[in-house]
């Protein structure tokens, strides 16, 4: 499979690649770890006539803490997440990072491209909403912040404008007694897109048994990654307990929008209820912890 | 398409190269430098027999443009054996027979290099997760786990009171 023709920039920190961006707006495609952009390239799905790497753009790499709480930069890859303490309740995006594809997917893959692709089924996303994360899109001399339960429009397709990058992601500090899970479903164990992914969040009062906080964010069963308001709402002021898991996750089925296109939308259903209930018990086991 | 000049370490030698922007690393490997042992399969990083060392990292190479590796580290199937040395992981794929047609080899022998480098003793779990991405159509993947597990680091203890066991694992 041949690459369509281009030209290639590679921009040694972040204004550099604002300034490329800038000219050559929507001619221009930012290059991470390649995953998803040159399976598109190859596939003539995309014929941007430049493509600007983002390797050596050191701003965009890494974890660090400031007055706004913990940043990631968007070029980390899923093998770099796998070894980052988060805090509390980031269990889940470690436990999404360390399923994407596989391991040599995994050394290339970046949470900013992950985000990006706005892929329905990206492992990544549902974890970083249930996070409540937001992201820094940097443009030539301007920048905003966007939460990235606005960032999804529609499969494929985010609220960036092409010049746009992406620089860091910011995780809120949450509650010390809150834990995190993801749960992923494929039909093999490796090298697979998922057929319904959950991540759930849920914080505890100081009895270590009330749920004071919680969310629910459903993969692959909605044109976008969704967060279940109803079934996380449901469990607030409620004892974690198993009865109240299985409530929670009936109400999570019937908010799935599955599209019944990879599976049927019955058995999307069934799966989000069984995935629901075992990531709410995985949390809830991580936030009493 | 402007050329792009690189300059990258390559299986230990210092490397210079003008490639074409929109060239692969897998490409340039194979048909500018001639390095033919690393594979090219599918072209979308499903079965990793393009597998290479990227700054110590196994990575897909058809996923990688030759123009990335710019400054960086790249160790292929042909820098693993010292000389006429194999390295360890070779010499214990041919003994235990976890080559057939060898297609997959050189990506499983750097994946599993890799991993031997961060884990010298690991579990069969880590093995298996470890060569995840690389597909064998030929063997089963039973003796290529074996064939790492047993050039581990407590290869020795596990071939000579434990090997039953090993083996039923496998
Ligand atoms: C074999 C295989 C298996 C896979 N398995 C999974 C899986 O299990 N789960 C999963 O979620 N995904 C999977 N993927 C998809 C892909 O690996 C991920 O979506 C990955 O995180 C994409 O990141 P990247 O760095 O490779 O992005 P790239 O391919 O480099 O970029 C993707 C898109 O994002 C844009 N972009 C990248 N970085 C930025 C930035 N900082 N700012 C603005 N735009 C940016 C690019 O312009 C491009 O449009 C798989 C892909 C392959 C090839
Ligand atoms: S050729 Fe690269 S993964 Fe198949
Ligand atoms: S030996 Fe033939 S593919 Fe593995």
């Amino acid at each position: 499979m041949l690459l369509p023709k281009f030209d290639y920039h590679a921009p040694a920190n972040l204004e550099e690649a604002c300034q490329i961006m800038a000219h050559y707006g929507d001619q221009a495609r930012l290059l991470a770890g390649g995953t998803d952009l040159l399976i598109a390239l190859k596939k003539n799905r995309i014929y941007p006539s430049q493509v600007v790497a983002l390797d050596r753009v050191g701003e965009l790499k890494g974890v660090g803490i400031d007055e706004n709480g913990l940043y990631l930069g968007a070029r980390t890859t899923a093998a770099e997440i796998m070894e980052i303490d988060f805090g509390p309740g980031g269990e889940a995006l470690v436990q999404a990072a360390s399923q994407v594809g596989s391991p040599l997917i995994r050394n290339l893959a970046t949470v900013g491209g992950n985000l990006a692709t706005a892929m329905p089924a990206a492992d990544m996303a549902p974890p970083l909403l249930a996070l409540q994360a937001s992201v820094i899109l940097e443009r030539y001399g301007d920048q905003r912040e966007v939460e990235l339960k606005d960032f999804f429009v529609c499969p494929g397709e985010q609220v960036m404008l092409p010049e746009e990058v992406m620089s860091v992601i910011y995780l809120p500090q949450l509650p010390e007694s809150t834990g995190g899970a993801f749960e992923k479903l494929g039909v093999r164990k490796a090298l697979e897109r998922s057929i319904v992914s959950v991540a759930a969040v849920v914080s505890l009062a100081e009895d270590n048994r009330t749920i004071v906080d919680a969310r629910i964010v459903l993969g692959a069963v909605a044109p976008t990654p969704m967060l279940a308001t109803e079934a996380a709402g449901s469990m607030i002021g409620k004892k974690a307990v198993a009865k109240n898991f299985a409530a929670a996750a009936s109400i999570a089925a019937r908010e799935a929008r599955p599209r019944g296109l990879r599976t049927s939308a019955v058995y999307s259903r069934l799966m989000v209820e069984t995935l629901t209930i075992r990531a709410l018990t995985r949390a809830f086991e991580a936030a009493s912890k | 398409m402007k050329k792009c000049h690189i300059t990258f370490q390559l299986n230990g030698m210092t490397t210079e190269v003008l490639v074409n922007p929109n060239q692969t690393l897998v490409r340039m490997l194979r048909e500018d430098l001639g390095l033919t042992g690393t594979k090219y399969g599918c072209g979308e990083g499903d079965c990793g027999s393009c597998t290479v060392l990227l700054d110590g990292e196994p990575v897909n190479s058809c996923l990688v443009l030759a123009a990335q590796v710019d400054g960086h580290r790249v160790t292929t199937i042909e820098g693993v054996a010292d000389g006429d040395n194999l390295h360890s992981l070779q010499a214990s794929f041919i003994e235990k027979g976890a080559i057939q047609c060898g297609f997959c080899t050189p990506g499983m022998i750097l994946s599993a290099k890799a991993l031997l480098e961060k884990q010298p003793d690991p579990s069969e779990l880590e093995v298996r997760t470890a060569i995840s991405g690389n597909l064998c159509r030929c063997t089963g993947y039973q003796k290529i786990v074996e064939a790492i597990m047993s050039t581990g680091k407590s290869a020795g203890e596990c071939s000579s009171s434990n090997e039953e066991k090993c083996q039923g694992e496998g």
